[in-house]
């Protein structure tokens, strides 16, 4: 398999360099305005926490064309700065290579993957090319639980706007932790720690080159790691913030990618969900202090809007995917003046439930299923919006954790409407 | 006069005889046929419906839309009894034209060498009807689905505009493989697009001037960055 990710320059380079410890991954695609500073706040990180231990960054390029290749060959670091707290013992190796197959996050995670593989690597931390707001200190936060206790997996927890990631706070947050049991609070956040015993295993699933290599791939890392029982935490990083190069400014894409991708793990993983009811905190790592986020403007005409006509129009599709008492549901909200627009826990989680079943059982096409979820998902955030909008960061957080619970409340409905497998079917039989 | 009464009355009579016996026995043997075909056709229908029944036939037909045509189009009670149908048509077809056959006059063999000679052309009309709809149903709603998200007022016009244009597409290619008047057809057809297209243009200049001006402004006109990107970063 190596034969086919890594070139045999990159290979060379690595026989060379023997074992490694610790390795720091910089996936990267046209990000030459900030990856200079990611390198430099990696080599800062490493020197300062884990002077003693042999290091390795590795930027995993996707054929960048504005010399983002040159930036990280031209980082350097201020080493008088760091110096003065403590010397490393081992140099910190810099090495960049392209990467091959899908031009995309997925196939930079399988080069770094395999790299840790080949040296030995203890555990290997992954951010950003386009982050802003990283310090040396998110390195200790990905990488000591790896290293110190034992962790497979290190998701981020992030200071976020109440407003922002909202199909992370709506879908991917609450159905995850409901499915799987884990709180994991960010499982799409970007950035994570990860053991070379959890990378490896990653390395043999298939569907590299599928959708789920791209904005699948966090969801796919993350469900993984908690479905299979590897010890699994979450670390404080402060507030994420990264260059506004958002590739995925098509929203029904966004949700065929993230939401296809949790839908299409649930069939992968039922026979570890359907055994799990509520849900365990993930332990915290790290100082969880207060940052100044960013604001986040919201349309909420623009999205009443889209719900409505979707309501009106898309019937016949919703009919074939959406259970009658749910779909009154939307109906009588679609009906209701701006002022008083409203959908309940209740009725957004029995929908979301209804369109993970029609997922399943294809009852139309999958890509079209899921991008007329994108209306209704407008619709859910507007609601959301509209009653959020003048409490506090720590009530919305509150009105997400009741969402979850709602989502929790309700999976006995999904596990009853779960068609059996072959096997269990004869099994209950 | 005895040699003559032989000749003239008799033999004809014995012939003609002979020719009705052989000819009843031709017909008996046609009518069995056909009573045979009825038979097994029955038969096969019922066969073919319990067996497609228990394997979900009807399932995977509501999945790619045809259920709802046969349900609409009260066609059958079900996908599953509308295929066990059209099995019985066939062989009840089949028994018929070797009825045919087995009078064996020479108006019944050149029936059933056309019949035989045009069945490849009937199917394959009959595969372009049902892919076809298959395809106008598909697209139909991914421009419903894509107008929607675009949010644009008439989603539902422009999915029921490409369902037709691609269903009137597969009848004139269905129609042109039986070979049915083909330039009548496709005269007919350019005819009906060309009118519809003029109709469209006329009614848009005379009573949608504003409208027209408007849409073309909308879709044309360089818009301003927040009216164009979604502000929220949703993941």
């Amino acid at each position: 398999m190596d034969e086919e990710i890594l070139k045999g320059r990159v290979k060379e380079k690595l026989s060379a360099l023997g074992e490694v410890e610790i390795i720091v991954g910089i996936p990267s695609y046209n990000n030459a305005p900030t990856i200079g500073h990611v390198v430099r706040a990696a080599q800062a990180g490493l020197l300062k926490h884990f002077p003693a231990r042999k290091a390795l960054i590795v930027n995993s390029d996707g054929g960048s064309t504005d010399g983002t290749l040159e930036a990280v060959e031209q980082a350097k670091l201020d080493t008088q700065s760091i110096l003065s707290v403590s010397h490393p013992l081992y140099p910190v190796h810099r090495l960049t290579t392209p990467y091959y197959g899908l031009p995309g996050k997925g196939s930079a995670l399988r080069t770094l993957f395999r790299i840790a593989e080949l040296t030995q690597a203890r555990a290997l931390a992954v951010v950003g090319a386009d982050l802003r707001s990283i310090a040396p200190e998110w390195f200790e936060l990905l990488l000591g639980p790896v290293l110190d206790r034992e962790f497979d997996y290190v998701a981020p927890y992030y200071k976020r706007h109440k407003f922002d990631g909202a199909i992370t706070n709506s879908i991917v947050y609450p159905l995850t932790r409901a499915l799987y049991g884990r709180r994991v609070r960010q499982p799409i956040g970007g950035e994570f720690g990860i053991s070379r015993r959890l990378a490896s295993r990653l390395l043999t699933e298939e569907g590299w080159n599928t959708d789920v290599a791209r904005y699948g791939i966090d969801i796919w890392i993350t469900t993984t790691a908690i479905a299979e029982n590897y010890k699994v935490c979450q670390s404080y990083l402060g507030a994420k913030i990264h260059d506004p190069t958002d590739p995925g400014s098509d929203l029904s894409g966004m949700l065929v990618q993230v939401v296809g991708s949790v839908f299409g793990l649930m069939e992968t993983y039922d026979f570890v969900w359907r055994n799990v009811l509520g849900s365990l905190p993930a332990p915290l790592f790290g100082f969880p202090f207060e940052v100044g986020l960013e604001p986040v403007r919201i349309n909420l005409g623009r999205m009443l809007a889209s719900y409505q006509q979707a309501v009106r129009d898309l019937l016949p599709v919703y009919r074939s995917i959406i259970s009658s008492p749910q779909l009154e549901g939307l109906e009588a909200a679609a009906a209701l003046p701006e002022g008083e627009f409203a959908l309940s826990d209740e009725l957004w989680v029995a929908v979301i439930c209804d369109f993970a079943l029609g997922y399943h059982r294809r009852v139309i096409d999958r890509e079209h299923l899921v991008r007329s979820l994108t209306p209704l998902y407008l619709g859910w955030v507007a609601s959301f919006a509209r009653q959020a909008e003048n409490e506090t960061a720590a009530q919305v957080e509150e009105r997400i954790e009741k969402l979850c619970l709602v989502f929790e409340q309700l999976k006995p409905y999904l596990i009853n409407q779960w068609p059996l497998q072959s096997g269990e079917k004869r099994s209950a039989s | 006069m005895r040699a003559f009464w032989e000749r003239a009355i008799l033999e004809p009579l014995r012939d003609l005889g002979q020719q009705a016996l052989a000819s009843l026995s031709s017909l008996i043997g046609m009518l069995a046929l056909i009573l045979l075909g009825l038979i097994l056709g029955w038969i096969a229908k019922e066969i073919i419906y319990r067996v497609l029944r228990a394997l979900r036939f009807d399932r995977l037909c509501d999945r790619l839309g045809v259920g709802l045509v046969v349900e609409r189009t009260g066609l059958a009670r079900s996908s599953s009894y509308l295929a066990g149908q059209i099995v019985q048509g066939l062989i009840i077809l089949t028994a018929l034209l070797a009825g045919l056959n087995a009078l064996g006059t020479p108006l019944a063999r050149n029936l059933v060498d056309r019949f035989f000679l045009y069945l490849p052309h009937l199917l394959a009309a009959l595969l372009v009807l049902v892919v076809g709809a298959l395809v106008s149903r598909f697209l139909g709603r991914s421009v419903l689905i894509a107008a929607v998200n675009a949010q644009m007022p008439s989603a539902r016009l422009l999915a029921g505009l490409t369902r037709f244009f691609v269903m009137a597409l597969t009848v004139v290619a269905a129609l042109d493989e039986l070979g049915i008047s083909r330039t009548t057809i496709i005269v007919t057809f350019a005819i009906l697009f060309g009118g519809v297209v003029a109709a469209a243009a006329i009614a848009l200049g005379l009573g949608a001037r504003d409208l027209a001006h408007d849409l073309l402004q909308s879709q044309f006109r360089p818009k301003v960055r927040s009216e164009v990107e979604d502000p929220m970063r949703h993941l």
